[in-house]
């Protein structure tokens, strides 16, 4: 054949080929790739739990996001409610301190009124026993204006015409 | 620095007088005449190598089975010693072949994402042995011919039957892609390429034999195997060895995922029946 072409030695070629190809993919080419499938899976699964775990954290941590928000709340709402609690008692205690004043005032009042009414009374008993006395001293004297002796009585022995 | 003077001085002085004592003592003329010499680059006429006494076979073959046999060995050797140490931090040699694998396997999986796995193992094999194959060129190891002269064992490419077996093997595995993926269809979308394995082929033993014939050119005079072979014998060899590897592998897989891409009509029915479901 031309150029030297020897069909057999293609074919003694193709075996050789055959050969080297299975030997080389069997003793060289699976393991090599079957190491780094391996490992390409080794470094996936630990990517993956890596990935988990951030997942993990990032959950926690929105847990304590809200936990930390529902403890703010919380607080607020305690606040909320002492603020009025605070503000209520302090009412209360305003509403009885102005009762307990207009208590005082009124019993002030009250006592003021007896002492004025108990005055008013025993400045009008007295009267009455000054003029009943003057009444007295006015019949045991005969001759006098009993105007004029009442007035002198009154003012305590002076003659009146005196001043 | 005084002492790397010191050494490229030597070396320089050693290489002058290595050249005139080369020059001096002169060949003793050559045994064929260069337009022989090529054609039995070529056409292996001549010298034929006798295969375990069975058959006559040309050189490229000798190399193929040797290239083999050491591929096979250093595997084994690997996967003997060197693969159940490997760890999750890699070291040198298993970064060297983990990088290896996975170029092939990414190249594989680039240009045929549908179905690579066949294709990433047959990419490795033969950018393996297209690699070292060109390379072992380097190590010029010898054999005798049927008629008792001794030969250079070539590249096992710059045989015409080993680039047809490897363009037309090529040509075999892209075709299994297309029938696995895409039946009778795939066979079809193969059938179309139909001049692939002759120009697979005929580019593998294009490129390894004019790197031949370069290299038996400059070693047939005397006077141009002095320094020109550094730059022939190893540089080019090594840069066609990474270029022939680079080519015949890109193509497969690029064919190959070309052949096994699913039809449109299976992919809408894919859909379909995904909504379907």
């Amino acid at each position: 054949m031309p150029l030297n072409i020897n069909l057999q030695q293609i074919l003694l070629h193709w075996m050789n080929l055959a050969i080297l190809t299975g030997g080389l993919y069997f003793l060289l080419y699976k393991p090599v790739k079957d190491f780094m499938d391996k490992r390409a899976a080794h470094y996936q699964e630990l990517e993956d739990q890596a990935a988990d775990k951030l997942a993990q954290a990032e959950q926690l941590k929105a847990d304590c996001q809200a936990k930390l928000d529902a403890a703010d709340e919380e607080i607020h709402q305690e606040r909320l409610q002492a603020q009025q609690a605070a503000a209520q008692a302090a009412q209360e205690q305003l509403a009885q301190a102005e009762e307990q004043a207009q208590r005082i005032v009124a019993k002030a009042q009250a006592e003021a009124e007896q002492s004025k009414e108990r005055a008013l009374r025993e400045s009008q008993r007295e009267m009455r026993e000054l003029a009943a006395r003057a009444a007295k001293k006015l019949a045991a004297k005969p001759g006098a204006d009993f105007f004029d002796q009442f007035l002198d009585l009154t003012e305590g022995g002076r003659t009146h015409e005196g001043r | 620095m005084k002492q790397r003077n010191k050494g490229l001085a030597i070396c320089l002085t050693a290489a002058v007088l290595l050249l005139i004592a080369a020059l001096l003592a002169g060949s003793p003329g050559p045994s064929e005449s260069v337009q022989e010499a090529m054609r039995d680059a070529v056409l292996h006429g001549t010298g034929q190598i006798s295969l375990f006494g069975l058959m006559s076979v040309n050189p490229g073959m000798i190399s193929a089975l040797l290239v083999t046999a050491f591929l096979l060995l250093c595997a084994a050797l690997i996967r003997v010693f060197a693969i159940p140490r490997f760890q999750y931090r890699p070291r040198k040699l298993q970064l060297a072949l983990e990088e290896l694998v996975g170029l092939f396997d990414g190249m594989a999986k680039s240009n045929s994402p549908h179905r690579n796995r066949f294709l990433g193992a047959y990419l490795f094999a033969a950018g393996s042995y297209i690699f070292v194959g060109t390379l072992s060129e380097l190590l010029g190891l010898q054999a005798v011919t049927i008629h008792g002269h001794p030969i250079t064992l070539p590249a096992p490419l710059s045989d015409v039957n080993a680039a047809i077996a490897m363009g037309t093997l090529s040509y075999l595995v892209i075709l299994s892609g297309g029938i696995v993926s895409n039946g009778l269809g795939g066979v079809g979308r193969t059938l179309k390429e139909f001049s692939l394995p002759i120009s697979m082929s005929f580019r593998l033993f294009g490129a390894l034999l004019s790197g031949l014939l370069v290299t038996e050119l400059v070693y047939y005079y005397v006077a141009l195997s002095f320094v020109l072979p550094v730059v022939v014998g190893v540089l080019f060899t090594l840069l066609h060895a990474l270029i022939q590897t680079y080519v015949l592998t890109m193509l497969t897989a690029l064919y190959y995922g070309e052949v096994s891409e699913p039809s449109p009509k299976k992919e809408k029915k894919k859909k379909l029946q995904a909504e379907n479901a």
